[in-house]
């Protein structure tokens, strides 16, 4: 059926506290929806896939947009932290560059101002820009319930295409990032089907750090988004760079391992063959950009 | 007499408003005691309507009537044909508007105290099809025994090429000279296919619009479209009424470009209207609006040109066809432009040329910016690009051995009226993008390599156009205008009343200005009244045709001239009207195609610098030069708005709006499915050289401009692609995934449409 123009009606609470929100959603079940910058709810609901009689803004709890950063203990993001001040944080510019860039590929400035890093990972799209960097990163999710607060590591947290393993009642107040490799260097790409707004028909993001105890004297991680119902790390392709010497070959070899990894899907956007011919595109672009501003290690000529 | 107006860069009327969001657009309107209607879409492209049962849409509370086939006095409409009903379904005054033949076609209509009430209804009407065999194929409609999707097809009186069996919708043809005996004469034969794609026009506003029986018992529609008295006479013709009794206005509207050309809700918002007797509002969503109008034809080209090795064209021939949907809209005169701009602009001694509209069950096509010279051109162009390559020439110093000037024949038989510039803009477009003239001829800027990034390759492409101003092939066009001059010694105002629509292409500016000019007063003496029949009875004619400015300006000098003289004679107020009718043209002679289709044309020619990532296929528009002959610039600002619009509107199509269809069902129906560039997408740079050779019959030396900026765009960046790739790419959009798989060799032949 045709979408209608306008939002239907719908109860809005601005929560204040996580035990408001614990009561609230056991009160309404699954007529109340969670809402952080509403950029993929509102539209849900206008299209009427969801039809909530509650929506519960959860941008105002206390530390939901606060970005903190310490040496020892990493990153820790709160959920309702927007793209923009993501990309623009100075710990964040620093240490997690590659969090930034993915932040700065979300749509538009304007879009970037109300879409947070929480709802884009617990909207569970499979071309979510910030969850190929959240899973080389080893982004832990901070998830809060009525049994109090626990962690999911971010391969665990997401079960397929617009599904978490949140469980009702529960909610994300903030995602977690440990200290990133020392001499470390990331490079998220994208490729949509306009310069912007559009969403990733391919992304890669790419982190490599010197490692002594990998033969090659490196290791690499590297996730694929959009091309298969969760995003893919591809262990092969790591194997490969942590045994080989870098350089255009070994690269080569591991974009080849990162295409027949994907298992991408045709439809409105984009076919099947081309998307997979991009995950070997971006992730050699993608690992001879991280070698390019890579430090070597200590010792090598 | 103050310093001239026309030719100054003045503000636009309508900034403010629009700016500040106190203009009202159709959607904004609202009236006490408003009800709300929502339109049941079929959702099926062919099927028998057997019966529609509205008992449950009726039960749910608020819901006020349900309006269906057997509700419509005189169900058809359509602007060249009434070949369309306005609500599918039996018990209909019209043989064959039970069937539906688009999934956009409307079925009911269900008026409600609120739109969510109406929307409740309309899940609710219970409709029994039966479903019938679909053709989605232009070829296969073409076979014979096909399914007839017109059986009863009534004979056009005024459109001869509707005339036509089956499902072919129009035919148009082109003989000039012996194209077989010819070839013998050619050096080079250039043959190839192309196939250009369907366009979805994505205007701001979608449909809205706001129905109710004014103060003096008039059905009274304001809504946006393109001309107001012509949505009158088929709005009254389907409800059987005198034009008189029906009145519509259009208040802003947001973008036209050709798709409100053709009615959407006008008949049904009228129809509610009239039978309820109380205003009647609808909103289309952008779903309903990509789904519920009319869009670009796509169409299929097979050509085979040839040249002499001194570059002189000897015979072009060219088979057109065109996929014109289930309803025949402004198909005929789309394919005219076609079957004029298909040989490009050169003159030719051998021409042969068969331009097939044919009906399916796709969306209907119809108008959008450029009215098929876009397709005709992209086919021509290509072929001169190639005819370049093969013959060794510079693309530049073929076309200035062909191009028409003013003496020449055009395919027609007949020169060009009001002064050729097609040497002149493409020789100012060439020079703007870098070419050089040397002892032995222009000669293109090189695209030097780049070793540091092997994979971005640059390249440089140009194209040429004419395209016509007007609707004419043998139509009379005609602008009405008035103007009231009032005060007592001096003139303290004067009021200009107009019917043309202001899409947003600022053509009340452009009429303030000209009516200005033409009484000697300052601009800010001149009131526009426009677009309304209660008060513009006559017609203005179309908001398309890149016309509006030509007709409108010589409508209004026509009328300040006579209101000065009764001035002068002491009336007060000094009131008077005119109609302006532009010098007569012919219908294509049915056999040759031979006449004078055209009374104006305008001249533009573009050079596109294009990037290729030819690992990612991205394309990156670094400049376009636009050289376009606008005769006189009334507004300069406003014109190179038009070349930046108009350029970006082209690359959406060249490179990325790719409507989906599948089975006759548009797939890509919302923006972020169906892609338009955004400000990212649109060219680096765009230079636009103003070119002002006047037309001696536009007032002011005016000619349209408003749709040549989209026509060269596409061909001059596929050969800008071919100058940094040595590939040709035959089939738009250039997605970033056709160019790869045209530069691994895989999948670079036209498909048939
Ligand atoms: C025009 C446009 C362009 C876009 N382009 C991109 C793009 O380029 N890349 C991209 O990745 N995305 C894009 N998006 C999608 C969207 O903007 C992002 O996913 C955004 O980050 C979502 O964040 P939000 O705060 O708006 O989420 P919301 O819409 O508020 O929430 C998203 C979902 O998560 C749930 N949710 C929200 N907060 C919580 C929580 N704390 N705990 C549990 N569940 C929660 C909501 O119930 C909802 O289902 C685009 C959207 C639009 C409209």
């Amino acid at each position: 059926m045709l979408a209608r123009p306008g939002l239907v009606s719908f109860d809005y609470v601005r929560a204040r506290t996580p035990g408001e929100v614990v009561q609230l959603l056991a009160e309404h079940g699954a007529d109340a929806r969670l809402m952080m910058g509403g950029t993929d709810l509102l539209v849900r609901i206008r299209d009427g896939a969801v039809r909530p009689r509650l929506v519960v803004d959860l941008k105002h709890l206390p530390g939901m947009r606060d970005i903190l950063y310490q040496q020892q203990a990493g990153l820790t993001v709160g959920a309702a932290v927007t793209m923009n001040q993501l990309a623009r944080h100075p710990a964040v510019v620093a240490h997690y560059p590659l969090l930034a860039q993915a932040a700065n590929s979300v749509a538009s400035y304007p879009l970037r101002n109300r879409a947070t890093i929480g709802g884009n990972l617990c909207n569970a799209s499979p071309c979510a820009d910030t969850a190929p960097p959240s899973y080389v990163l080893a982004g832990r999710i901070v998830v809060h319930g009525s049994a109090g607060e626990q962690e999911v590591a971010i391969a665990d947290f997401f079960r397929g295409p617009g599904q978490t393993v949140l469980q009702p009642g529960q909610f994300v107040t903030a995602i977690r990032f440990p200290p990133s490799p020392a001499a470390a260097s990331g490079r998220y790409l994208k490729l949509g089907r306009n310069k912007a707004g559009d969403l990733a028909i391919v992304s890669v993001a790419v982190l490599g750090f010197p490692d002594a105890s990998a033969p090659s004297g490196y290791r690499f991680r590297i996730a694929l988004g959009a091309v298969a119902p969760v995003v893919l790390r591809v262990p092969a392709a790591e194997e490969w760079l942590a045994h080989h010497p870098p350089g255009a070959e070994t690269f080569a070899r591991a974009a080849d391992l990162a295409a027949a990894a994907a298992s991408p899907i045709d439809d409105v956007r984009a076919s099947a063959d081309y998307r997979r011919a991009m995950v070997r595109t971006l992730t050699r672009r993608g690992l001879n950009a991280v070698a390019d501003t890579i430090a070597a290690p200590t010792g090598s000529a | 007499m103050p310093e001239s107006i026309v030719g100054q860069s003045v503000g636009r009327v309508d900034a403010r408003a629009k700016v500040t969001g106190a203009a009202q657009f159709p959607g904004d309107l609202v009236l006490p005691g408003m009800l709300h209607g929502k339109i049941l879409f079929a959702g099926r492209p062919h099927a028998r309507v057997l019966g529609v049962d509205a008992a449950a849409a009726l039960a749910v509370p608020g819901v006020v009537a349900v309006l269906t086939a057997a509700d419509v006095p005189v169900n058809e409409y359509g602007l060249q044909t009434a070949d369309q009903p306005v609500l599918c379904g039996p018990g209909s005054s019209r043989p064959g508007a039970d069937v539906v033949r688009w999934e956009g076609d409307h079925v009911a209509v269900v008026v409600a105290e609120s739109a969510e009430a109406a929307a409740r209804g309309r899940d609710l009407v219970r409709v029994e099809y039966e479903g019938l065999p679909l053709l989605t194929d232009p070829f296969a409609a073409l076979e014979p025994g096909a399914l007839l999707l017109h059986p009863h097809k009534p004979a056009s009186e005024i459109h001869p090429e509707l005339n036509v069996p089956g499902n072919l919708l129009s035919h148009h043809q082109l003989r000039k000279g012996d194209v077989a005996a010819a070839w013998a004469e050619a050096d080079v034969i250039v043959e190839a296919e192309y196939r250009t794609p369907s366009q979805e026009h994505a205007y701001l506003q979608p449909e809205a619009g706001l129905a109710y029986i004014d103060e003096e018992g008039r059905v009274t529609v304001a809504v946006a479209g393109q001309w107001t008295w012509e949505d009158q006479r088929q709005i009254a013709h389907a409800l059987d009424v005198p034009p008189e009794a029906v009145r519509v206005i259009y208040p802003a509207i947001g973008g036209a470009f050709g798709g409100r050309e053709d009615m959407s809700l006008q008949i049904v918002l009228a129809l509610a209207a009239w039978k309820l007797r109380r205003p009647v509002k609808i909103i289309w969503s952008r779903q309903e609006s990509i789904v519920g109008h009319c869009k670009r034809h796509p169409m299929w080209f097979q050509c085979r040109w040839g040249a002499r090795r001194d570059g002189k064209l000897v015979a072009a021939q060219v088979r057109v066809v065109a996929d014109g949907g289930a309803y025949c809209y402004t198909t005929n005169k789309v394919l005219g432009n076609t079957t004029v701009t298909c040989t490009g602009p050169y003159e030719i001694p051998n021409v042969w040329v068969d331009v097939d509209g044919v009906y399916t069950n796709n969306p209907p096509f119809g108008a959008f910016r450029g009215f098929g010279a876009p397709q005709g051109i992209f086919a021509a162009e290509m072929q001169m690009n190639k005819l370049a390559r093969a013959l060794g020439m510079d693309p530049v110093e073929v076309r200035l051995k062909n191009l028409l000037r003013d003496e020449s024949l055009t395919a027609m038989g007949t020169p060009l009226p009001g002064g050729v510039s097609l040497v002149e803009v493409t020789a100012r477009c060439a020079e703007a993008a870098g070419w050089r003239k040397t002892l032995s001829g222009w000669a293109r800027p090189l695209c030097p390599p780049r070793p540091e990034t092997p994979h971005l390759r640059r390249g440089i492409g140009l194209a040429v156009a004419l395209k016509n101003i007007g609707f004419s092939f043998g139509y009379q066009e005609n602008c009405w205008a008035k103007i009231e001059l009032q005060g007592e010694r001096e003139i303290e105002r004067a009021t200009v009343y107009l019917g043309a629509a202001e899409v947003g292409q600022g053509s009340h500016t452009a009429i303030q200005q000209m009516a200005a000019e033409a009484l000697g007063l300052r601009r800010e003496y001149v009131q526009l009244v426009m677009s309304d029949t209660a008060t513009s009875p006559g017609s203005s004619g179309s908001v398309s045709a890149s016309r509006m400015t030509f007709m409108a300006g010589n409508a209004v000098r026509g009328a300040a001239e006579s209101a000065l003289r009764l001035w002068q004679a002491e009336e007060r107020p000094a009131v008077a009207e005119y109609v302006y009718l532009a010098p007569p043209t012919t219908p294509f002679d049915p056999e040759t195609g031979h006449g004078v289709p055209n009374f104006a044309y305008g001249y533009v020619a573009e050079a596109v610098e294009v990037e290729v990532d030819v690992e990612t296929g991205e394309l990156h528009l670094l400049r376009v030069v636009c050289a376009n002959d606008v005769g006189k610039a009334v507004n300069p600002r406003m014109v190179e708005g038009q070349i930046e619009g108009g350029i970006a509107q082209a690359v959406g199509w060249a490179v990325m709006e790719n409507l989906v269809t599948e089975g006759g069902r548009v797939r890509s129906d919302r923006l972020s499915t169906y892609l338009i560039p955004s400000a990212l997408d649109v060219p680096g740079q765009i230079d636009a050289v103003i070119v002002e050779h006047p037309d001696p019959r536009g007032p002011w030396g005016v000619r349209g401009m408003g749709e040549m900026p989209f026509i060269p765009l596409a061909p001059a960046l596929v050969a800008a692609v071919h100058d940094a790739t040595g590939i040709w790419f035959d089939e738009l959009p250039l997605t970033p995934e056709r160019i790869v798989s045209g530069l691994t060799g895989k999948g670079t032949e036209t498909r048939r449409p």
